[in-house]
This record gives C-alpha cells, sequence and structure tokens, in this order.
C-alpha cells in the first residue's frame, strides 16, 4: 500500500445523464449498513442517505423538466466538518478521503452543523433492520450505533479490499475498476457517476475534470461544485452548464 | 454514679444481631465491588487480574490443537483454509474433519459427537476465542504476506505473533490482549500505514 500516498479519490458527476432513478441511492443503502428510513425518519428530518437525489422543477407547467442533482458528501479538501470535531473522529487522510472514525465519534453534531451539504447524519436510534434483511448486512462495513455521525466515505472499504489485492496480485488498480468504485458508481445505469483518481492525470475523472474546469464559463462548457463559493475545494465535480450570472444574483 | 450524668445508651441485643448483619452484608458488598472494580480495570488496561480459569472456553467439541498438530504435523493453513487468501481466518466445515475422522477415531466420544452433527447436516457452534469490535476490520491475508514475503517467516510462525502458541493448547485461548495499543505499536515498528481507516471503516 505504499503508493496510497500518491491518491486523491474524487467522483465525477454528469447531471445530464442523471435519469433520477435511486439506484445509486439503493445500492449505497445496502452496500453500507444503512437502516431502513421509514416515513417518521423522513417526516422528522432523522433519516439517513449517504447519497441523495435532489429534484428540481424547470420551466413553467405545461413545460416542466425535473432536474436531478445526486448529492453525496464531496470528499472537501478544506472540509468546513473537520476543524470543529473535538475529538478528532473525522479528518483528512492522504488519500484525499474525508475519515470518519466510529469509534472515535462522542456524538456532539458539530460536524453536522458545519457541513453546507447536509450529507453528515446522526444516528438517533439503534439501526433496525426487518428480520429478512439481517442476513445480507455487509461484513466489511461498521455497523454503526446510536448516538454517533456517519456519512458517505466513498466506499472506503472497496478501496481497501482493492488495493490490497492489487498489491496482493503485485498489480496496480485499474482506473475505472468496479471493484474499487463505489456501490453507487458501479449501480448507475447511465453511468453518470465516474470514479476516480484526481492525482492520476491519465484517468477518466481528471480528464473529465480538466475538460470541464477548461471550458468553464466559456459557451458549452460545464461543469462546477456545489457551493464553491465557500472555498471547500470538493472532490466531486458536477457536469452541468450552468448560468453562473443567474446564480450571482440569488446567491447563498 | 452521680444521677443524672451522662449515660451512654447500651443497644439492645435484638439492636447488636441488626448492627452486626448490616455490618458484615457492607463488608461484603465492599470486598465484591473491590474485586470486580480490580477484575474490570485490570482487564481494560489489558493485564486481566483472573479470578476464575486461566485456561480457554470449553468448547461443544473438546478439539484439541496439540493432537492435529504436534503429533500429526498439520499446518494451520491445513484447516483454516482462508487465512492466506481473505480477511477472515475460517472454520473449517464438518466436511473437512470428515475426510480424515470418517475412517480415524472410531472408539472417541468426541468424534462420535461430530460425526453425528455431520449426518445431521448441522455445523458446530464453535465458541470464539479471538475477537476484535466490529468497527475494526482485521485482515488475515494481508498480515501474512507481509511477514512470509518481506520477512520470510512461514506462516504458521505468523500466526503466533498474535494467537500465542496453539499447538501447545489443549483449550484454545486468548493470549495477547488485542488492544489497539498492540495493532498501533507493531504497525509503526513495520512502518505500515497508521491512518485510522486502514483498520476503521
Amino acid at each position: 500500500m505504499a503508493d496510497s500516498q500518491d491518491r486523491k479519490w474524487g467522483m465525477v458527476v454528469d447531471i445530464d445523464r442523471c435519469t433520477g432513478c435511486n439506484g445509486c441511492v439503493i445500492a449505497c443503502q445496502s452496500e453500507n449498513n444503512i437502516p431502513n428510513n421509514l416515513e417518521e425518519h423522513f417526516n422528522q428530518r432523522r433519516a439517513i442517505q449517504w447519497i441523495r437525489i435532489e429534484r428540481y422543477w424547470e420551466g413553467e407547467y405545461p413545460n416542466v423538466k425535473a432536474r436531478f442533482i445526486p448529492v453525496m458528501c464531496q470528499q472537501c479538501g478544506n472540509a468546513p466538518c473537520e476543524p470543529v470535531c473535538p475529538v478528532y473522529a473525522t479528518y483528512h487522510n492522504n488519500e484525499g478521503l474525508n475519515v470518519q472514525v466510529y469509534n472515535r465519534c462522542i456524538g456532539t453534531r458539530f460536524c453536522a452543523n458545519g457541513c453546507p451539504y447536509h450529507v453528515r447524519f446522526f444516528n438517533f436510534w439503534e439501526p433496525e433492520w426487518p428480520d429478512s434483511l439481517k442476513n445480507q448486512l455487509n461484513p466489511d462495513v461498521t455497523v454503526r450505533s446510536r448516538g454517533i455521525m456517519e456519512k458517505c466515505s466513498f466506499c472506503v472499504q472497496r478501496i481497501r479490499r482493492s488495493t490490497r489485492e492489487a498489491d496482493r496480485d503485485g498489480v496496480q488498480v485499474e482506473d475505472g475498476d468496479r471493484g474499487i468504485s463505489p456501490a453507487c458508481v458501479n449501480a448507475c445505469p447511465t453511468t453518470s457517476l465516474t470514479f476516480g483518481d484526481f492525482n492520476d492525470e491519465t484517468s477518466q475523472v481528471s480528464i473529465m475534470k480538466e475538460e470541464a474546469m477548461s471550458n468553464r464559463g466559456k459557451k458549452d462548457g460545464r461543469g462546477y461544485r456545489l457551493l464553491d463559493n465557500l472555498g471547500t475545494e470538493t472532490n466531486v465535480i458536477y457536469l452541468k452548464k450552468v448560468d453562473e450570472s443567474a446564480g450571482a444574483v440569488h446567491g447563498h | 454514679m452521680i444521677p443524672g450524668d451522662f449515660q451512654p445508651k447500651r443497644p439492645t441485643g435484638g439492636q447488636l444481631v441488626k448492627l452486626g448483619v448490616l455490618g458484615v452484608v457492607a463488608l461484603g458488598v465492599f470486598v465484591l465491588v473491590v474485586l470486580g472494580l480490580t477484575f474490570h480495570i485490570s482487564a481494560w488496561l489489558g493485564q486481566p487480574v483472573v479470578f476464575a480459569r486461566s485456561e480457554g472456553p470449553e468448547q461443544p467439541i473438546a478439539f484439541p490443537h496439540t493432537t492435529h498438530v504436534q503429533e500429526l504435523g498439520m499446518d494451520c493453513t491445513f484447516c483454516h483454509r482462508n487465512v492466506e487468501k481473505e480477511a477472515a481466518a475460517s472454520v473449517p466445515a464438518t466436511g473437512l474433519c470428515m475426510t480424515c475422522h470418517s475412517a480415524v477415531g472410531d472408539d472417541l466420544d468426541e468424534i462420535e459427537k461430530m460425526r453425528s452433527l455431520y449426518e445431521d447436516g448441522r455445523s458446530i457452534h464453535w465458541v470464539r476465542v479471538h475477537r476484535v469490535p466490529d468497527h475494526v476490520h482485521f485482515v488475515h491475508e494481508a498480515h501474512i504476506r507481509y511477514f512470509t514475503e518481506k520477512e520470510g517467516i512461514e506462516t504458521s510462525q505468523v500466526c503466533q505473533t498474535c494467537h500465542g502458541d496453539v499447538k501447545e493448547m489443549e483449550k484454545v485461548k486468548q493470549v495477547e490482549t488485542l488492544k489497539m495499543g498492540d495493532c498501533v505499536s507493531c504497525h509503526k515498528e513495520n512502518s505500515a500505514p497508521t491512518d485510522c481507516v486502514t483498520c476503521h471503516y
């Protein structure tokens, strides 16, 4: 795992491809042992969804278009959640991941208050599953108990396993390998999500990011980061043509 | 005695008995609390003061590692087949035992127990001895690979680092504390990653 120092995992989300099917959400819930969200959990704003599909309506009836934005932890390079943790339960590791350490977390929820993307979730209850689902829990992921914070980890268990297996076989992890890609990326039917290493210049995500960022503001340029003006330096790039002047009017 | 002088109240017989019983009970509770605290605090510090047994737990079938390893010379990996390949070391299915024990050990009770379980298609519910918490993901394969390939140590020798000398144990017991300090100090010695998400995710 010597090469893990040079990694910077990131994701590119092509919003123009997203159909809002929620496949990524389901894949994530089952990969990461997320308890079932009941209606009352949503009503209390306490539902746990490491990745969610935000839905927006564009235009006036009858010419309405639905727009979807999949939002997961943006793995900020300059994360607002990290410095507020009094016990260092969340920190940045050398692979560019914003890490949540469950056994350190004491549940102050400062990080969730600091996060502008609303992607951190507090366990208000012991997780529960119906009996029929208890045997499908992923043994590679901790079942988080009551009182601690959790969030998208970019499926670090898959990163760990893939790098270990590549190490064992004496090969490099291939770019776009399904073994290392998070569950949401593998589940996406329209390949709207792409996962890879931003430090590897030949990886698909790097090429897409380069293209998106260099064409930014130009006529057909796509590419932005969520709430970029906050300076969070996220590792998730969204591809979508944005009218930046419109954003400047409304602000945030 | 001068009239009106201070007279200490003498307890009656009944009160004496009550006070005596109370004293004995209080003393007993105090001793129990001290013993309990000693046990828990010392166990937490990783040096348990053991008041009960010092050998491993009773298993549903008294499997002797001594016989299989010392006398028959079997390697750890013969039964724990996944230990060099996967995260879990794996306990073998009864079928693996039956490759020998369908013919060997006819007159032993323990083997009869195992055979009847095998014929009923039931598995043996071994009592787990080594357990790390749920939020710790220990991978046997990576550790064995490091020590065998880079340090040139035999697999069965690598196992001993954490599991002790299992071949000498009639009943397997935990010899190392398996606390995070053990993991981290070894990781530092071998310049392995000490990032939290190496094990906690």
